[in-house]
């Protein structure tokens, strides 16, 4: 107690240095979790968080007995589970491929407008998607009637709201993700290339024998941790794209609760909603933790 | 590298994907760009896919007249500085503190701050403490729930680790307090890992939409991209506006006022490549 006291005493100005920091943590990352008491709770503005009657499981047990929670399930999961798995390969690719480049500027500049969409914001990458495949005016449709098809109108087929979501993702995301590959490349050893080329590799087989192994370890890393946030749905693109028509395949935990719990201001069933979905992306985020350290790669932490 | 300078099959496929690559990320700017200096007629008409037809500036006109767009600009343009400023100053002065090794209790609030990537309770929590705080409809409802950003925050306190330790001996030696050390010595040497977290900060407020949506209720305090969900994409249940998207605003002006949003990240982009591989690049080391 009394060496605790003595360090106070002597962190005495850092501490005045890091008060804000507490509070911004208590506040505003751990003050929600209080507020998540709500779940279990009939919250009403008017009564406010302790005064709301308590009424256990209900809102969780209206929503697994409900049908969205199977809807939004298998959305949030398929829409994770495909935007993973389309779209990993094309960052390392794109690494692997630019890294065979010899010509500085060109690798420069394929890299910097592979990178550009990561600046874009969301409204504006979706407007775009829209504008694109607008019926009537995008330019998907014009060069779909050229080839002599009808329109399709994109946006409001369920049938296209996986492959519009992913793509996009694939588009915005590659050159960004693609960084982290190159510097692993740039990490191996040179002197693997030498011996290769001495062994009269040619560059086909470097890529193959010297390249991807070298980047195994970094590929295992991310696709775990990768698999562990797949969960994490990017749901403001979702907002933006899906509509009354698309619902079906598009609505994910996170817009669910948008749209029941805020808009329509089921405060508690939105926040039992959320706290599933919380606990669920917490799992899966640890378990991949888990395997990433098991596997003698390094984990998250 | 040197010596190999022949073109092989190879060589010239790979050069032939990349350039594929960069058109597919090029060509939608190229395009949005060239409709929004086109006239409407030629845009309607279907005539438009790279170079702009009967060049004129009316759709910029049009968005400058128009009331509510410049406003936003405005609105985002003062959310974007003051939340910029805001997470510079509190991210980086509660790294400081951390970066010690011998500051009481490091180890609690390390683990007490990492936590909180993993413990996220969602939207309506964080909701209803705004509100409680009174925080709905202003800026601060953006800026202070946000006020510090925890993987920045990591970024910022290994970089102030690996800063010599020296230096702050010496510091204390002629007397400086812990606040002097910080703001006359620390973050002066920081500017380069400032300037990667502060480009951070600045696009993600630039771009923000979700919490300006949830959180601002008068519609003179929009920022920029919540106009632009406005303008640009068909609301919720409307399902007249979603066979025809340019129902809603015509489409020149639409693009008009995606490039003048882009227009300060684009500026900035140059910058931001080399400073977000580095950020990107010391995430990946905490790793």
């Amino acid at each position: 107690m009394r060496t605790l006291l003595r360090k106070i005493a002597r962190d005495r100005q850092l501490l005045i240095l890091f008060i804000p920091c507490i509070v911004f943590y208590a506040l505003f990352r751990y003050g929600p979790l209080y507020g998540l008491i709500i779940a279990f709770k009939d919250y009403s503005v008017y009564t406010g968080i302790l005064d709301s009657p308590w009424v256990g499981f209900k809102h969780f047990e209206r929503f697994f007995s409900g049908p969205d929670f199977f809807l939004l399930l298998r959305n949030t999961f398929l829409l994770g589970f495909f935007a993973l798995i389309c779209s990993f390969p094309f960052p390392i690719l794109l690494a692997i491929l630019l890294n065979e480049v010899r010509v500085r500027w060109f690798k420069k500049f394929v890299q910097t407008a592979s990178y550009l969409p990561t600046f874009l914001s969301v409204v504006i990458i979706s407007s775009m998607i829209i504008d694109f495949l607008s019926p009537n005016n995008g330019i998907v449709n014009k060069l779909l009637n050229l080839m002599g098809f009808e329109s399709k109108y994109f946006l409001i087929d369920p049938a296209w709201f996986r492959p519009i979501y992913v793509l996009s993702d694939i588009w915005a995301n590659t050159g960004y993700e693609a960084i982290i590959f190159l510097a692993a490349i740039a990490g191996i050893n040179p002197t693997l290339y030498e011996a290769a080329r001495v062994d009269g590799a040619s560059r086909l087989r470097m890529m193959w024998h010297v390249t991807l192994p070298g980047l195994l370890p970094t590929i295992l890393v991310v696709f775990i941790l990768k698999t562990g946030s797949m969960f994490r749905v990017g749901y403001e693109k979702v907002l933006l794209l899906y509509n009354s028509m698309t619902y079906d395949v598009a609505d994910v935990f996170s817009t669910f609760v948008y749209r029941k719990g805020l808009l329509e201001s089921n405060y508690s069933y939105g926040a039992a909603v959320g706290l599933f979905e919380a606990l669920v992306a917490m799992v899966m985020l640890l378990g991949a933790n888990l395997i990433s350290k098991r596997l003698g790669g390094k984990g998250l932490w | 590298m040197v010596g190999q300078r022949r073109f092989t099959v190879f060589g010239v496929v790979n050069a032939l994907i990349l350039i594929a690559v960069a058109i597919s990320t090029l060509y939608p700017l190229l395009y949005i760009t060239a409709v929004s200096v086109s006239d409407t007629a030629s845009v309607t008409k279907g005539e438009v896919f790279l170079w702009p037809h009967g060049f004129n500036l009316e759709a910029y006109k049009d968005v400058l007249f128009d009331p509510k767009i410049p406003r936003a600009y405005l609105n985002t343009i003062y959310y974007t500085f003051l939340g910029t400023f805001i997470n510079l100053l509190f991210t980086s002065v509660a790294a400081y503190p951390l970066s010690q090794p011998q500051f009481v209790g490091r180890k609690f609030w390390m683990l007490a701050i990492v936590l909180t990537m993993f413990l996220q309770p969602g939207i309506i929590p964080n909701f209803l403490i705004v509100q409680k705080l009174g925080l709905l409809d202003s800026v601060w409802a953006l800026v202070i729930p946000n006020a510090i950003w925890t993987f920045e925050l990591i970024i910022l306190k290994s970089f102030y680790e690996n800063m010599s330790a020296q230096i702050r001996e010496a510091a204390l030696i002629d007397g400086a307090s812990e606040y002097r050390i910080l703001f006359n010595i620390v973050l002066p040497l920081s500017k380069p890992a400032l300037a990667s977290v502060g480009l951070f900060f600045f696009i993600g407020h630039w771009n923000s939409f979700f919490l300006p949506m949830i959180y601002l209720n008068d519609q003179w305090k929009y920022p920029l991209q919540v106009v632009l969900r406005g303008m640009l994409i068909f609301h919720e249940g409307n399902s007249s506006s979603l066979v025809d998207a340019s129902a809603l605003a015509p489409q020149a002006k639409k693009n008009a006022t995606i490039i003048l949003a882009m227009i300060p990240v684009l500026l900035i982009y140059p910058f931001a490549q080399k400073y977000f591989a580095k950020g990107v690049m010391l995430g990946a080391e905490k790793g």
